[in-house]
């Protein structure tokens, strides 16, 4: 989206939210329909929507996503329990001014411990130690976080990192209590935030509840909300319909179940968005033949993306490669660039007459295919794409052999590298380039299940990591990410779109279009019944 | 192998006359043979029946509903669900009678040997098999098909070990009172030796009931391989199976796309209801104590 | 009488104990481990965090001492904790019984008035069209699938009502509570009434053939009184031993229907536990489910004793 088209967007959305400013009604619980069982309640210590989006609206941030921003931002951060912030000179530390008079859920006085209590947490510098730290790497850059009495904290950078601020604005980024043990943040969490945590039945339900002492005067609207577990997404759908339930779960709506809600309740509200989830391959490039270079590209002519998407989702989902695809994504390659890019041109014939030709140049033919096993978790949202390029890779003589893995022993798997083809479908939280690029492309990084490594490459990863300039940024990104690409590092294939629908007296409700993550605060959301 | 149950057709033209009396006299059991048959045929000719590549995907025929092209519709991958169906039944098949193979054989020699040596063997199999009674069928399965993880092979041990225990009593209950008449002790008196006995002569015996057993039990596999796939862990993808195609689908499109849920719990029904229908009727054959 | 009562529940107690065993055993057998699914939401694992997790949960003991920790926990009534919610196992599973236990004994319910009148009607009028129509019937509740039956009625409700019978609130009237749980009843029960259909009938028809009912018929008795005085009361026997083999497979229908109807009991909450590899949740509800099924079995026969003073217990 072009600056002007944003500013154009947002004038209008501003103008909408003022004329109902005045109009939001006070209480009633919200009912909201919930996907899975959350692993817990702290939010630290996961990295799924299961967990933001019930216990978000517990927590505060530093500083949050603009709500009244359509995408999320750089530019576009505002406020939370810090009102202030500033770079230094250098671009090494981050200072931020606290905000006076916050209490805890539990009546305890917020103040810069807490903040150095949960970054020391995060960087693995504390005693207190969460049971676990998926986004350790997140930090990899902060050295040392500092108090200057109960207002000031900073945090103190090894190398300019413009993007730390992009992370502390997400959903995954709550400050937690100094004098709550981890253990009670994952049962029962204690936050700063506009609800309080009342009760976690696994399998069946959680629920909050206003929190009446909240820092923000006269927020939040609604008196609670109740999340109900139902892991059958078209009964959770049936009773939306029905009237059992307010909003959905987010990103979980097939299109044919948001045309399904449209047709059954043409009332509903529904919003179609990017999941932050992208589809990849996985090829173990230490594993022959698969350590052959030309083998690999064999692989990538064979990938029909646009099929991929026509039957996952009926051509909704974007094709781009690491980077979330425009116009929703900052960061992804533009459709012209990617023509540029091989394997993604649009003639799906040509690439196969390659990729066949490579194949026969390596000794392979209709009569002689390369078997191999295609791994993948036994959940259907792995298997179709699995199924899909199995199918798809008959076209280059690789005969695959599904090999579906129980979900618990997946990423152990994968962590020790122990199969050669995987189909792989991975969450990326913000739709910044740091937060993809080092975890996942960076050599030797824990989530690098195909053990990729290219110096050169990440040199260029700290170099934009440090600019400041959006547009000189956005332009080594893109080369950075043809090269991931080409290099077959692990091939995207689709970025995953779905929906979420909510009833029209639900009110106050503002989607990010770039993330799934970020606003479920809460705090501006009412009932207009 | 003696064969105590059937009786050789005297002449060539009889076996008209015999069909058409066992016609009359057991109208249902004739039908649930006919069903069995004609899934039995679709399992061994899958290739030549099915209309189309079972596997193929196709986006244009996502989600297709019931048309010339595809009789059934198509399923979320634009795959023929005929074509699925009826590779669908060989896994089925394949389930119900490995399962019931697999359970009735461990079961016939586990109850033969602790009716025939009794003693302190059959009590620690008595035991065993009250152990293994005193968990509902599914759950059992359940834990066990965990443990093995997902594959046909570990389906079907996973189906098959909750069968063995009630075949294993119903065998040694027909041994116990078999070892006491007359022709064993005979066959003893010329000298033949134990096991020979058991095998030779007690085992033809205990045929009728186990006949009728695992035909009931045939049904019960099938019901259960498809709970097993409802709940996300029975015969895992590629193989197409009817519960797993039911339960996926219906997790979606119960509501947007009701035949990829209608078609595969019809199949299983109407499979299951030809072998109960068969069971009844070698039941009443088979097995005159539980005659009507 | 006193006597073999002693010995079954000595029986039982060895029974059980094989249970824990064998639960505890394959458990351990299985593939992957809760610390592993606790990491998959993070998409990586950390070795050092897993193997803190693992030792805190105590997983890195021998299975023997393991084993010897839950049953002496057991018996000072510590069931120990959820690896998942880190709650106290019975503070999870002791709500969720009364659910089970209520569609449980609707199913049952229903199963039983349907069933025994049916069977009676099937077997007064044997071989008449309304006998082939009722065994048909009968037989295709012993032929569809539980789940298949609850999803058809799903779909059903949604076409003709714009409703949907799932379980969205905790019930606070009796009402309340039979809208909620009367459909997934039915259709967990329609197996087992088709059971008891089919055993009441060929009970009753053995009855009918019998001596003494001839008697009574030839003493005169209205067709009408020979049918309910003597043989109903008889051919209910193998009713009770019905119920009794039912307990433990009504269970099975249960997972899978309280899944389709989204009931929090604990036949679905097992499964979820399975998946979670929540050992501590998944031994102690197996081994409830066992004793319960074992004590049901105890009862039956115990009351088949009471009922038929022709059977006598050898010891």
């Amino acid at each position: 989206m072009s600056s002007a088209g944003r500013l154009a967007v947002t004038c209008l959305f501003l103008s909408v939210l003022a004329g109902a400013a005045h109009a939001q009604k006070q209480g009633g619980v919200l009912r909201v329909t919930h996907r899975d069982n959350p692993p817990s309640a702290s939010i630290h210590e996961e990295a799924t929507i299961s967990t933001i989006m019930p216990f978000m609206s517990v927590f505060n941030n530093l500083v949050i996503f603009d709500p009244d921003s359509q995408q999320n931002l750089l530019d576009r951060i505002v406020p939370e329990l810090a009102t202030k912030w500033a770079w230094s000179e250098d671009g090494r530390t981050l200072t931020f001014t606290l905000r006076d008079g916050v209490k805890w859920h539990d009546g305890k006085p917020f103040s810069s411990a807490d903040v150095k209590c949960t970054w020391d947490m995060l960087t693995g510098k504390s005693e207190a130690k969460l049971r676990k730290n998926p986004r350790k790497p997140w930090y990899f850059n902060v050295r040392e976080i500092t108090t200057n009495g109960a207002n000031e904290v900073a945090f103190h950078l090894a190398d300019p990192e413009p993007s730390l601020l992009t992370m502390l604005a997400a959903g995954f980024s709550p400050v937690y209590p100094c004098h709550v043990s981890a253990a009670q943040m994952r049962t029962h969490p204690i936050g700063t935030g506009p609800f309080r945590f009342v009760e976690l039945k696994q399998n069946e339900s959680m629920r909050v509840v206003r929190n009446p002492d909240y820092w923000k005067p006269g927020k939040p609207y609604l008196d609670g909300i109740e999340f109900s577990i139902i892991p059958t997404r078209s009964t959770a759908i049936l009773a939306f319909v029905a009237g059992k339930f307010d909003l959905t779960f987010t990103g979980e709506l097939p299109p044919e179940l948001v045309k399904d809600v449209q047709s059954q309740a043409p009332q509903a509200i529904c919003v179609t968005q990017p999941t932050n989830t992208q589809g990849n391959l996985l090829i173990n490039r230490d594993k022959p033949p698969f350590d052959d270079a030309r083998i690999r590209k064999a692989m990538m002519l064979a990938i029909d993306r646009k099929a991929f998407s026509d039957i996952i989702s009926r051509g909704i989902d974007k094709i781009g490669g690491a980077m979330m695809p425009p116009p929703e994504g900052q960061w992804g390659m533009s459709p012209e660039f990617l023509q540029t890019v091989a394997g993604y041109g649009a003639d799906i014939e040509k690439n196969r007459e390659q990729g066949r030709a490579i194949m026969r140049e390596l000794g392979y033919g209709p009569d002689k295919p390369l078997a191999i096993k295609v791994s993948t978790r036994n959940i259907p949202d792995y298997r179709d794409p699995a199924v899909i390029l199995i199918d798809h890779l008959k076209n280059v003589y690789i005969q695959g052999e599904l090999e579906p893995i129980d979900t618990s022993v997946w990423y152990a798997r994968m962590a020790r590298k122990d199969y050669t083809v995987g189909m792989n479908v991975q969450g990326v939280g913000v739709d910044d380039p740091d937060v993809v690029l080092f975890e996942t492309y960076s050599c030797g990084s824990e989530r690098n299940y195909t053990g990729y490594c290219n110096a050169d490459l990440e040199k260029l990863f700290h170099k934009q990591s440090m600019m400041t300039d959006y547009e000189q940024r956005r332009q080594i990104v893109w080369q950075i990410d043809k090269a991931l690409q080409e290099d077959g590092a692990r091939p995207v294939i689709y970025h995953g779109q779905a929906g979420t629908c909510w009833q029209p007296y639900v009110k106050g409700i503002r989607l990010a279009v770039n993330t799934i993550y970020n606003h479920w605060r809460f705090e501006d959301v009412w009932l207009d019944r | 192998m003696s064969t105590a149950l059937a009786k050789p057709p005297a002449a060539a033209p009889t076996w008209r006359s015999e069909i058409g009396y066992l016609a009359g006299r057991y109208p249902l059991g004739v039908a649930g043979a006919i069903i069995l048959l004609v899934f039995v045929f679709a399992a061994l000719f899958a290739g030549t029946i099915a209309p189309l590549d079972p596997f193929s995907t196709n986006p244009a025929a996502r989600l297709a509903p019931p048309s010339d092209a595809h009789l059934f519709g198509a399923d979320a991958m634009g795959r023929d669900l005929l074509s699925r169906m009826i590779h669908g039944a060989r896994i089925s098949l394949a389930v119900a009678l490995g399962a019931t193979i697999l359970g009735s054989g461990f079961g016939t020699a586990v109850g033969l040997a602790s009716g025939y040596v009794g003693g302190w063997f059959d009590l620690i199999v008595q035991r065993v098999t009250e152990i293994m009674q005193a968990l509902p069928l599914l759950v059992m399965a359940l834990v066990i098909t965990v443990s093995l993880g997902p594959s046909l092979t570990n389906t079907i041990i996973a189906i098959a070990i909750p069968l063995i225990p009630s075949v294993a009593r119903v065998i040694r209950s027909n041994v116990l009172s078999l070892r006491e008449l007359p022709f064993v002790e005979a066959a003893r008196a010329v000298g033949m030796g134990e096991f020979r006995i058991a095998v030779a002569h007690v085992l033809p015996n205990t045929l009728a009931p186990l006949i009728v057993l695992a035909t009931a039990q045939l049904g019960s596999t099938i019901l259960t391989e498809a709970s097993l796939s409802f709940l996300g862990l029975g015969v895992p993808e590629p193989y197409p199976s009817w519960g797993r195609m039911l339960s996926e689908s219906a997790a979606e499109y119960v509501h947007t796309a009701p035949w990829l849920v209608i078609f595969p719990g019809a199949a299983i029904s109407l499979l299951v209801f030809g072998t109960n229908l068969l069971g009844d009727a070698l039941r009443d054959m088979l097995d005159p104590r539980q005659r009507d | 009488m006193a006597a073999y009562i002693v010995q079954r529940l000595l029986l039982m107690v060895l029974t059980l104990f094989g249970v824990s065993v064998a639960i505890f055993v394959l458990l351990r057998i299985v593939p992957g481990n809760i610390a592993d699914i606790l990491f998959d939401s993070a998409g990586l694992i950390d070795p050092a965090d897993k193997a803190k997790i693992i030792s805190d949960l105590g997983l890195d003991r021998s299975i023997p001492v393991q084993y010897v920790q839950w049953i002496n926990g057991l018996f000072h009534g510590d069931l120990g904790y959820s690896y998942v919610s880190e709650k106290p196992v019975l503070e999870e599973i002791a709500p969720r019984i009364p659910i089970t236990a209520r569609l449980a004994g609707l199913a049952l319910f229903f199963s039983v008035i349907v069933g025994v009148p049916l069977g009676v009607i099937s077997a007064v009028r044997q071989n008449t069209w309304l006998d082939y129509v009722l065994r048909v019937v009968s037989l295709s509740g012993l032929s569809l699938p539980a789940f298949w039956l609850g999803l058809l009625i799903l779909m059903a409700f949604v076409h003709w009502f714009g409703t949907i019978p799932i379980y969205d609130r905790v019930p606070d009237s009796i009402w309340q509570e039979l809208e909620l749980f009367a459909v997934p009843a039915a259709a967990v029960g329609f197996r087992s009434s088709a059971l008891i259909m089919r055993l009441t009938r060929s009970s009753m028809l053995e009855v009918l053939r019998q001596d003494y009912v001839r008697t009574a018929r030839s003493k005169g008795m209205s067709e009408r009184s020979v049918t309910f005085d003597h043989a109903l009361r008889n051919a209910l026997l193998p009713v009770i031993t019905t119920i009794g083999i039912e307990t433990a497979i009504l269970f099975g229908g249960l997972i899978v229907t309280e899944t389709v109807f989204n009931i929090p009991g604990v036949a679905r909450f097992l499964v979820e536990a399975i998946r979670w590899r929540d050992y501590p949740m998944v031994q102690n509800l197996v081994m409830f489910i066992a004793v319960v099924v074992v004590t049901v079995n105890l009862i039956v026969d115990l009351l088949y004793m009471l009922v038929d003073p022709r059977i006598r217990y050898s010891e």
